[in-house]
């Protein structure tokens, strides 16, 4: 093999402030060629051979034996040494504070992981932009408000739960790598929707002080569980409803496009965040008070946003097809909150919430106007 | 004779179309989701429902609902033959419907086409494939008619 040239070599560590000994069992090989190979012996579960599935190797796949085995609370070592592997005395603590799985864990986490590295897409090759056309003024002036919006919003999802991944204990490995997943999907939202307001004609609109708070009340989020029912639940699932009604009101297959396949990566968030809470609840139904205290703000500030011109309008412009047909689109914005209403209750059911008593949205859009 | 909408045979050839398509589906992403495809009469009533499985990038079955007794779906999706017909007559025309006439776009206004689930958790399988799924009702326009 030849020897790799590195320029200046003699330079190297010439100046060093530390000089370090070499180790014991350096000096040994050294001497008598012989390995040590003491680590051999020492390993977790021995003899494994996770199968393949008919899609490859999944998480899944590998959760056997005791490797598939989750603690309900992770390792005190605290240090990111992998679940299943033997951990020295020595190593040193990270500090994390989520050590308990059902402060993270959801039973979805590993499958949704994978689907989400399998259908990642790219803003840059998969959209079709050569076939953006111009819009009349109403319609980009809507567009892109609309963006303006969601490029917002949309790295709050990546920013705030990232925040708590650091915190989570390594034996949850799988919710790291789903909460991974998810920052990359909100960085492709947020660069997508940027480049769909500079890509027509038009631009950035106006940023909201409404949403800004809304933001910094999920960045501010006591608890992880208490995040998650903010951002997931319920900023997420109106989100999600958001990128359907984009679907629907796409002026422009390129436009369609976007909405879809941001749809798909929402309904990921959002299932996670479902599920979560799901466990969550079940182990500590005491943290249901905590929850709805954090709904009842989230709610009211959503409630907040929907009552601003830069909220509500463009959305109606975008639903009628034109300014001229704003009376219908606003007609078709109350059917649509309905359902935003509806779902998000549904999946409060599904976590296992009773949400409707205390449910601050109304599901009559007009009761929005009424003092 | 070909198959028609909604028989389990026209779904085997769509499956059949899909792993031709190959790569362009491996692009989109694995979906696993089982689902029943449900005709409407006028007088709403279930006319036909067909039972459809995708399992990673193939169509791994299709039958007639009274045929597949136990079958557990996701979901099922409602619409009368009228909608139906004139999602895959546009499919026809040009590869794939109207904006508004998609499976996401009916969904969402939920007059025309309708979604039934147990679980809003399994309902919300439908957004997290719907490309696929839409692809895949994309290519009837490629079969006999």
């Amino acid at each position: 093999m030849p020897t790799v040239q590195i320029k200046d070599e003699a330079r190297i560590g010439s100046e060093a402030r530390i000089k370090l000994q070499p180790s014991v069992y350096l000096e040994k090989l050294f001497q008598t060629g012989t390995p040590d190979l003491g680590w051999m012996s020492q390993h977790g579960e021995w003899g494994m051979r996770a199968k393949p599935g008919n899609l490859g190797l999944r998480l899944k796949d590998i959760e056997i034996g005791s490797y598939g085995v989750i603690p309900d609370r992770g390792g005190e070592h605290r240090s990111m040494a992998p679940r299943g592997s033997v951990v020295p005395s020595d190593v040193p603590s990270l500090g994390f504070t989520i050590n308990e799985k059902a402060e993270c864990w959801a039973d979805n986490a590993m499958e949704l992981y994978e689907e989400a590295v399998a259908r990642q897409w790219s803003s840059a090759r998969d959209i079709p932009w050569s076939e953006l056309k111009p819009l009349p003024d109403d319609l980009e002036h809507a567009m892109c408000q609309l963006c303006t919006f969601l490029t917002e919003v949309e790295f709050i999802a990546a920013d705030a739960p990232t925040r708590w991944m650091s915190q989570i204990n390594q034996d949850f490995l799988e919710i790291k790598l789903f909460l991974a997943t998810q920052a990359m999907d909100e960085a492709r939202h947020t660069d997508v929707f940027r480049k769909r307001a500079l890509a027509n004609g038009g631009g950035l609109g106006k940023a909201s002080a409404l949403s800004q708070l809304s933001l910094k009340r999920i960045f501010d989020s006591p608890s992880f569980s208490a995040q998650t029912a903010r951002l997931h639940l319920l900023g997420e699932g109106f989100v999600l409803t958001m990128f359907r009604q984009g679907e629907f009101i796409a002026p422009s297959r390129v436009d369609s496009e976007i909405f879809r396949r941001c749809m798909q990566d929402e309904s990921r968030h959002v299932g996670y965040g479902t599920m979560h809470l799901r466990a969550q609840l079940k182990a500590r139904p005491d943290l249901a008070a905590e929850i709805h205290e954090q709904l009842d703000d989230a709610e009211s500030i959503l409630l907040q946003l929907f009552s601003v011109p830069e909220s509500v309008e463009p959305m109606a412009i975008l639903l009628g097809g034109g300014l001229k047909h704003f009376d219908q689109g606003m007609e078709m914005q109350a059917n649509l909150w309905r359902r935003i209403v509806n779902e998000y209750l549904q999946r409060c059911d599904s976590a296992g919430l009773e949400r409707r008593p205390r449910c601050l949205l109304p599901t009559d859009f007009t009761k929005l106007f009424a003092a | 004779m070909a198959a028609k909408f909604p028989d389990a045979d026209w779904f085997l050839a769509l499956g059949r179309l899909m792993e031709a398509e190959g790569e362009s589906f491996r692009r989109l992403g694995y979906a696993e989701v089982r689902f029943v495809v449900r005709v409407v009469g006028a007088d709403g009533r279930a006319e036909r429902e067909t039972a459809v499985e995708l399992d990673g990038y193939k169509l791994e079955r299709a039958a007639a609902l009274h045929d597949a007794p136990g079958f557990d779906p996701d979901f099922t999706i409602c619409a009368t033959g009228a909608v139906w017909d004139r999602m895959l007559d546009e499919i026809v025309r040009d590869g794939r419907p109207e904006a508004r006439h998609t499976l996401s776009s009916l969904a969402l206004v939920g007059e025309e086409l309708w979604l039934e689930s147990q679980d809003q958790l399994r309902e919300d399988k439908y957004y997290r494939y719907n490309q696929t799924l839409q692809e895949l009702l994309n290519l009837s326009g490629k079969l006999a008619r």
